[in-house]
């Protein structure tokens, strides 16, 4: 299998100019992440609020600048682009977008819509623009005749629908799934999830699918990536390996089971997670930690192997 | 301790809620659950005597709480009942307070109003609250800002708020939909300790059915403002005889087995200015025949609940 | 998810018609309007509609008090103050649309400039427009008086770096926020080019607001017009401009109040009328919030 994405300890540090009334402020919104994403596959990352999963999608598609690390793109460096090539090679990796709503200009019709990455990239033809677009609406399970629709016409679901329309109109091989079904009622969350595992194994794509909801990325993935505050502490390599990480055996309790039968009697773990602003040394999940000793709040722990998979944690399960 | 009959809510010419029914005992917990406009929240309105704050009114039906009808109450009745033997948690945890005012102030005042006490009793009532929903530390709490708490802590800080004046009945509207997936589990676990502690009536309103199962001991389902099922949760969940019930538990992925496949449900939720004629779900429904498209089914009983289709039963 | 009175209450506002069919749906909307609309006829066909010259003087019928022939009465010189008036509508509009037409293309290019490129050309732009804000425009049109001397070039330039900032700002603040807006970061991740996403995404998008402010300046600007008229600076005779008409009227203010009278009464009005008919229309599109924004 070969790679179509290697990410090497990819960093974004956000700085917060100092003013006559606040000083300075420093965060790492991602924290030297590195994962290989072979064709054919499907990557979750999963976190909480402010884990870095969405800056971490925008990183990789340069949306924003990495501060440090590297991007291989198809055995390209990407980070070594220069604008111009870099706008060609959007072309290749697409996204879809958490909040449909906004996700369209309110101002185009869904063909205008359809027809912009033609434009964009230099391969807009009239002749056979309608056709492109019936044909897109119908790989994503929307009738044509929506084509003259505006957005405020047409339904949430619908409008995801047209978002990975747009998303797959360039052929793309790569795409990054950024919580596309968060905002939408669960009957048209699973019609979603279901159309993205037909579109991957009729059109042979590459998915990063980022969430917050662990049941829904073990469901979907095959390969999971667990981020707390900017950093992975843990890669589950199948999704039913064992649970190593004490951050990720949280996130399981925390998520519930549809089923009266299994009610969960042990009260999760408190605490929240903390501001990423002048983080202390030591593992940042130490403080609400039930397994924390010493050497967890004096130095940060680092992926590694030696427990069957990469955990980043001092006293793993 | 509560009893809502063909609850019927209007706004003008709309029509977004036409007859719900359930009932509450005391020391329950009753879900309501549903998609994006299917009428769930403005249940938890009508009963708070929220609706006029936004133009609705109640058309018909009865709201009954403990033996006092609400639907003719005056509104200085009503102000009385709510926030004092009437709690309400709203979603929003981020909007619920007010960002001016330390909290403590803002906890004692429900005391002071409903319970009459002095300032110094209600805030040893705040004290005490807060620190029975875990939170550290309650005494310095009471100084802080709002904005100097995270999410989780202003959803407990607003669940103080409505517990503050020892309420009968807890109305929560997705009090958990703003929140980290970590600290839903603890708001949700709190909730349920509460109920259990206090002897509370809890109504649920989730749109989330795993939070359904882990909590509730009735559900009610609602679509296009109709209670379409409803009865004990193990049973809904075990043998959900409407079809939109069972495809609403399919949208979840469950994790059990490698081959397990999500299908959603066809078409979109409809919204209040289309609901469609004779059964709501009709034209998302794969047990449809044409008496579904021209007359709508009432909630009829059937085993330990009620369900309202032409053709009830278990998913074949 | 959006709750159900949020659709009940989209519904019933109607989106589906023209802001401009809902601007003129209200009873106060309708007189603002229709009153607007008749004082841009009236300055267009003015030559048509005028029962006088307005330059024609009768000195032996000076200070005539309204009645027949005069309408409106005649001033010191004799000549017809209901044509005075009717001109003085062409030469104030013009200004003023002119004025704030020149104003919202620089504006709209500096603000949309500013915004989206943001960092330090953002900062030179938005301190020099902000500096312009600072002076009085009576002070930036005395200026231009000094250089070109007095006349409406000098009082349309005046009007218009008088609102430039407002504009400018304006536009920024649009561009600011749409930049936020997913269909940009999608656009962006499509491969298009900055022009393409300014032309074609956040321009159209920022149009509405700014249209509706430049409609409620050109009231401000027959304000200022009138001012820099009545002080001299304007409008140079013969040219009827209503600043200067009061102007003149005030020499004779008890003996013949009606020359100062009508044209200041015109001019509240269309003030008025300009300023409602905004607001009827911030209203219909729905777009205060964006507004108050800059």
């Amino acid at each position: 299998m070969t790679n179509l994405l290697e990410v090497r300890n990819l960093s974004k540090q956000f700085k917060s100019s100092g003013g006559p009334f606040r000083k300075p402020r420093a965060m790492y919104a991602v924290n030297d992440v590195s994962f290989d994403l072979a064709k054919g596959r499907v990557i979750g990352v999963v976190g909480e609020s402010g884990c870095g999963k969405s800056t971490l999608a925008r990183l990789i598609l340069r949306l924003i600048e990495p501060s440090t690390g590297s991007l291989r793109f198809d055995g390209d460096d990407l980070r070594a682009k220069s604008p111009a090539a870099m706008r060609r090679l959007r072309a290749d990796m697409q996204m879809v977008f958490q909040d449909p709503y906004s996700a369209i200009d309110p101002r185009y019709t869904i063909t205008r819509a359809l027809i912009e990455p033609f434009v964009v990239q230099g391969r807009y033809t009239i002749g056979t623009a309608d056709q492109e677009v019936s044909e897109l609406l119908t790989l994503v399970g929307l009738s044509p005749g929506l084509a003259s629709s505006f957005p405020h016409q047409i339904s949430g679901g619908q409008k995801q629908r047209v978002g990975i329309a747009r998303a797959l109109a360039l052929r793309p091989r790569l795409l990054v799934l950024d919580e596309p079904t968060a905002s939408l009622d669960v009957s048209v969350q699973a019609q979603i999830i279901s159309l993205l595992e037909k579109l991957r194994d009729d059109l042979g794509l590459t998915y990063l699918f980022i969430s917050h909801d662990l049941s829904l990325v073990r469901y979907f993935c095959d390969e999971i990536l667990v981020m707390y505050l900017g950093r992975v502490v843990e890669v589950l390599p199948e999704t039913d390996a064992t649970v190593r990480h004490p951050y990720t055996a949280t996130l399981m309790d925390s998520t519930f089971a549809p089923d009266p039968r299994q009610r969960r009697i042990i009260a999760p773990l408190e605490g929240e997670v903390p501001s990423p602003f002048d983080q202390p040394p030591g593992c940042a999940f130490a403080d609400r930690c039930p397994r924390a000793t010493a050497i967890c709040r004096s130095e940060t722990p680092v992926l590694s192997t030696a427990f069957g998979h990469a955990v980043a944690c001092h006293n793993p399960l | 301790m509560l009893e809502v009959r063909d609850l019927e809510v209007a706004f003008g010419q709309i029509a977004p809620l036409c007859g719900v029914s359930f009932a509450l005992e005391k020391g329950e917990t009753l879900g309501i659950v549903g998609e994006s406009g299917s009428g769930k929240s403005l249940t938890a309105m009508s009963v708070m005597g929220l609706l006029p704050l936004s133009g609705g009114r109640i058309t018909a039906g009865s709201i009954i709480f403990d033996g006092q009808e609400l639907t003719k109450l005056p509104e200085a009745a009503y102000r009385k009942l709510r926030g004092g033997r009437l709690g309400l948690i709203t979603q929003n945890p981020m909007t619920s307070l007010d960002p001016l005012q330390k909290i403590g102030p803002q906890v004692d005042a429900v005391a002071r109003l409903h319970l009459g006490i002095t300032g110094q009793q209600a805030r040893a009532r705040t004290i005490e609250i807060l620190g029975t929903l875990r939170i550290p530390e309650p005494a310095l709490i009471c100084d802080r800002y709002p904005h100097q708490m995270s999410g989780g802590m202003k959803q407990r800080i607003v669940i103080a708020g409505a517990l503050a004046a020892n309420p009968d009945l807890l109305v929560a509207d997705e009090p958990t939909t703003a929140l980290d997936v970590t600290v839903q589990a603890q708001i949700i676990r709190l909730l349920d300790d509460l109920v259990k502690e206090r002897a509370l009536s809890l109504v649920l309103i989730t749109h989330d059915m795993s939070v359904v199962a882990q909590t509730c001991d009735k559900v009610v389902v609602m679509y296009a403002g109709r209670a379409i099922e409803q009865g004990p949760v193990e049973a809904i969940f075990a043998e959900p005889q409407h079809p939109y019930t069972q495809a609403l538990i399919g949208c979840i992925p469950k994790g059990l087995s490698e081959d397990e496949h999500l299908v959603g449900i066809p078409g979109t939720v409809p919204t209040v200015m289309n609901y469609p004629k004779g059964c709501p779900f009709h034209p998302r429904c794969i047990r449809a025949e044409d008496i579904c498209t021209k007359t709508s089914p009432s909630l009829l009983p059937r085993g330990d609940g009620a369900v309202s289709c032409h053709f009830p039963g278990a998913a074949p | 998810m959006t709750s159900i009175t949020d659709t009940i209450a989209r519904a019933l506002s109607g989106f589906r018609s023209t802001p401009m069919s809902r601007a003129f749906g209200s009873w106060l909307g309708k007189i603002a309007g229709g009153f607007l609309a008749l004082l841009v006829l009236t300055a267009i066909f003015a030559p048509w509609i005028t029962p006088f010259d307005y330059a024609a003087q009768d000195l032996t019928n000076g200070n005539a008090p309204p009645g027949w022939p005069h309408l409106l009465g005649t001033d010191q010189f004799g000549r017809d103050v209901l044509s005075r008036v009717i001109y003085g509508a062409r030469t104030s509009l013009s200004v003023s649309a002119t004025a704030i037409a020149i104003s919202i293309t620089v504006g709209m290019t500096l603000g949309a400039a500013a915004g989206y490129f943001g960092g330090f050309f953002e900062r030179a732009v938005m301190t020099v427009v902000d500096l312009t804000w600072s002076f009085p425009d009576i002070l930036i049109a005395l200026i231009f008086v000094a250089i070109i001397g007095p006349g409406l070039t000098s009082t349309t330039f005046a009007i218009a770096i008088a609102y430039l900032a407002q504009f400018t700002r304006l536009t920024r603040a649009q561009i600011v926020r749409l930049k936020q807006e997913t269909f940009i970061e999608v656009t962006i991740n499509l491969g298009a080019k900055p022009h393409h996403i300014l032309l074609k995404h956040l321009l159209p998008n920022a149009i509405a607001p700014v249209i509706v402010v430049g409609m409620l300046a050109i009231g401000d600007g027959i304000v200022l017009e009138a001012t820099l008229g009545f002080f001299g600076l304007g409008a140079q005779p013969p040219t009827p401009s209503w600043g200067a008409m009061m102007a003149s009227g005030t020499a004779k203010l008890f003996l013949s109040p009606w020359v100062i009278i009508s044209p200041g009464v015109v001019v509240a009005v269309t003030v008025i009328a300009v300023n409602l008919f905004g607001d009827e229309l911030i209203r219909a599109l729905d777009i205060r919030d964006r507004i108050r924004d800059s």
